[in-house]
């Protein structure tokens, strides 16, 4: 039984391919401007790496915020439950998973879970993107810095500054003037980060502190906020292997799932 | 000289011709109605209701009214005085996107929608509120507050002091601004109020709230019945249309549906109650995600929806100062408005929706900007966690640019639930 999760997402879109269990194919595309592409490009990335083609796949979910364009798909099902699937599945070295973060591109989630994994509450940030992958993006073009590096120089600053505007537009010229008054670019980078770890730190307060928490999303692997997270939090975060996959890979089991039901 | 002291600072009201505004308020009004044809079922004569939201037909009907015409806010104002003038009230409180943005061309973007939305009504000269001759206007929140200073300089306003809680020194003070604003009524409208017309416009209101009732008991015993963009629809023509007609049209549907079968299995559908800041025709946009992704707005606390039918107007004796106070009582004791100190009575309401109508989960509404409702979130959402009952607030505004976040938003809670 080969089955199919894609995670749609705003910067990219993620395939993982199983067969039974076990992943047997994954692959990720940039979603630019046409979701509907990426998606079908991501796809035929996946199954060429096995050598397949789309009629081998029993059943297709899609998820992540473009699920409803493709064409292809046998179901939807929303990001939230699809992450709160991949991360029990993955686990986590601290125990039982209580509470997931998931930093993606245009928005940022907590989610907390039951005993059984369930859905128990979930967060997500407001329309604006501050908080979120896209924000970074912002500021790693500001900064004329490659977004991937931001977590590393993040860590090298004693003396993060302070952001105090809560949305990406303000926050970019306040960025902006701290360049301009020759603040250290490690410090602005530092705060930067410290300010996305303190929205989601507010966001985990709405859906009550947990203490086994799952970091996942493209955003887990920027180490500066991971950091600061931890700091805030005063606990230990996991964050898994690739954590961009793990909505995918929820979407992937909820086929299998959807397969059995028929 | 008390009259220049008054004109001091009288400004020349900002007015605004716009073309298209009509239209847009019709292609949204449609688009909810599309959106809510696609339930299925719905009871036969609910087109009825349709056109009268639709407003059109409506507006030149009382365009014709020889009559005062008299608008108001929020759920305060006693009807039955203005009936009993032989004047018409029409509900004012507006939740049209289109004249957010006429109001955004003078005021800041930073306040309440409702009161930008109904505002830039009254600027671009549109709709009912253009045949208002007076308004009358509560005091609940700061921007009903400073609504009443702007609204003075296109038109007459009477402002109803809310009290700050219902303890018995406070309803002494309601009382009498309800008398005092009866004289108003009566020197304006050149009418005594006389007992007997009292009387017989407290039935009249009576009789609406009765039927509101019999709605209400209608869809608890069969929530399928009718769906919850269909009664908050049947409720809110109840600001515009002509009364007795409604009255007539809505008996008519309540023997209907009383022969009605069940459309739906029972727990077939996800049973929601939507809570929190008032959703207004034609801001329907929560309500239709909710109902287009499958789920049933079973019951609501809106005061643009099921609180209309808490207050029921029942003087002991029909003289004319019982009657006031029973007026009074009603319209304070009834409601629960996030305007009061305390607010244990809204708690208590939802609470007992929810066992009533075994609710699923909450889905509570906060406008953005509105203060009262995003504080009062706080303790809501704690309650009912603790009696394990899922809650999801949903911030937004009028407009339609967040739709599809909140889509998302409203599928994962309904996937939550399903489990
Ligand atoms: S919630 Fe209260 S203040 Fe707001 S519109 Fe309703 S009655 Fe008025
Ligand atoms: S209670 Fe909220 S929605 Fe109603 S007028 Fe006041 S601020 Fe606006």
């Amino acid at each position: 039984m080969i089955v199919c999760g894609i995670d749609i997402g705003s910067v990219a879109t993620k395939t993982v391919i199983l067969k039974d269990r076990d992943i047997i194919s994954k692959s990720l595309a940039l979603t630019k401007a046409s979701p509907k592409l990426a998606a079908e490009e991501a796809l035929s990335k996946a199954l060429r790496q096995i050598n397949l083609s789309e009629k081998d796949i029993s059943y297709i979910v899609s998820t992540g915020y473009g699920r409803r364009i493709i064409e292809f798909g046998d179901r939807t099902v929303t990001e939230i439950t699809c992450c709160g699937r991949g991360a029990t599945q993955i686990g986590s070295p601290l125990g039982k998973i209580q509470t997931i973060i998931d930093l993606g591109g245009q928005d940022s989630k907590v989610i907390s879970l039951d005993e059984e994994g369930g859905i128990l509450d979930f967060v997500m940030n407001d329309k604006c993107s501050a908080g979120t992958g896209r924000f970074l993006e912002v500021m790693a073009s500001v900064l004329e810095e490659r977004i991937g590096d931001l977590g590393e120089i993040a860590l090298r600053s004693n003396n993060p500054v302070r952001i105090n505007s809560t949305c990406t537009v303000f926050s970019e010229s306040e960025v902006i003037s701290l360049i301009a008054q020759g603040r250290n670019k490690e410090d602005i980078i530092s705060g930067i980060c410290a300010s996305i770890a303190e929205r989601i730190a507010g966001m985990i307060t709405q859906v009550g502190k947990k203490e086994s928490i799952f970091f996942c999303g493209g955003g887990a692997r920027n180490r500066g906020i991971h950091r600061f997270l931890e700091d805030k939090l005063g606990v230990e975060l996991y964050v898994p292997q690739e954590p961009e996959f793990v909505i995918a890979l929820g979407a992937s089991l909820i086929a299998i799932e959807s397969l059995k039901k028929i | 000289m008390k009259e220049i002291l008054e004109r001091r600072y009288t400004l020349t009201p900002f007015k605004k011709e716009i073309k298209g505004l009509k239209d847009a308020f019709r292609r949204a009004s449609l688009r909810n109605l599309d959106s809510m044809r696609k339930r299925g079922f719905r009871p036969k004569n609910i087109s009825y209701y349709e056109e009268v939201i639709l407003g059109e037909k409506r507006y030149e009907e009382l365009k014709g009214f020889s009559g005062r015409i008299i608008g108001y806010f929020c759920t305060f104002i006693p009807q039955e005085l203005i009936y009993a003038a032989r004047a018409i009230p029409i509900r004012l409180c507006s939740g049209f996107y289109d004249t957010v943005l006429v109001c955004e061309e003078i005021l800041a973007k930073d306040i309440c929608p409702l009161v930008k939305s109904s505002f830039g009504f009254k600027i671009s000269a549109s709709s009912y509120f253009e045949l208002c001759d007076a308004v009358i206007l509560p005091t609940p929140c700061d921007p009903k507050k400073k609504l009443i200073e702007i609204l003075s300089d296109y038109l007459p306003v009477w402002v109803l002091k809310i009290p700050q809680d219902k303890t018995s020194s406070s309803k002494e003070i309601w009382l009498e601004e309800i008398k005092s604003l009866k004289e108003r009524i009566e020197d304006f409208t050149k009418t005594k109020l006389t007992r007997q017309r009292l009387e017989e416009t407290i039935k009249l209101i009576h009789k609406r709230q009765t039927l509101f009732r019999q709605l209400y008991e209608i869809r608890r015993a069969n929530p399928y019945l009718m769906g919850g963009r269909d009664f908050l629809l049947v409720i809110q023509t109840s600001f515009y249309d002509d009364i007795e007609r409604w009255i007539d049209k809505t008996e008519e549907l309540c023997k209907q549906l009383s022969k009605e079968k069940t459309h739906f299995k029972t727990d077939e559908k996800i049973k929601i109650l939507v809570t929190g800041s008032p959703i207004i025709w034609p801001n329907f946009k929560l309500l239709n995600i909710i109902e287009d992704l499958g789920a049933e707005i079973v019951c609501d606390d809106l005061c643009s929806g099921t609180q209309s039918l808490y207050n029921l107007v029942e003087p002991d004796e029909p003289t004319t100062d019982v009657m006031l106070g029973a007026i009074a009582d009603g319209y304070l004791l009834s409601s629960v408005c996030p305007c009061f100190i305390e607010n244990n009575d809204r708690i208590d309401r939802v609470l007992n929706l929810i066992e009533e109508f075994r609710v699923g989960g909450v889905i509570y509404h906060s406008l953005r900007l509105c203060q009262l409702y995003e504080i009062e979130s706080h303790r809501l959402r704690l309650i009912l966690k603790e009696k394990k009952i899922p809650m999801l607030t949903i911030h937004t505004d009028y407009s339609q640019e967040d739709t599809e976040q909140i889509k998302t938003r409203v599928e994962a809670f309904l996937e939550m639930l399903k489990r």
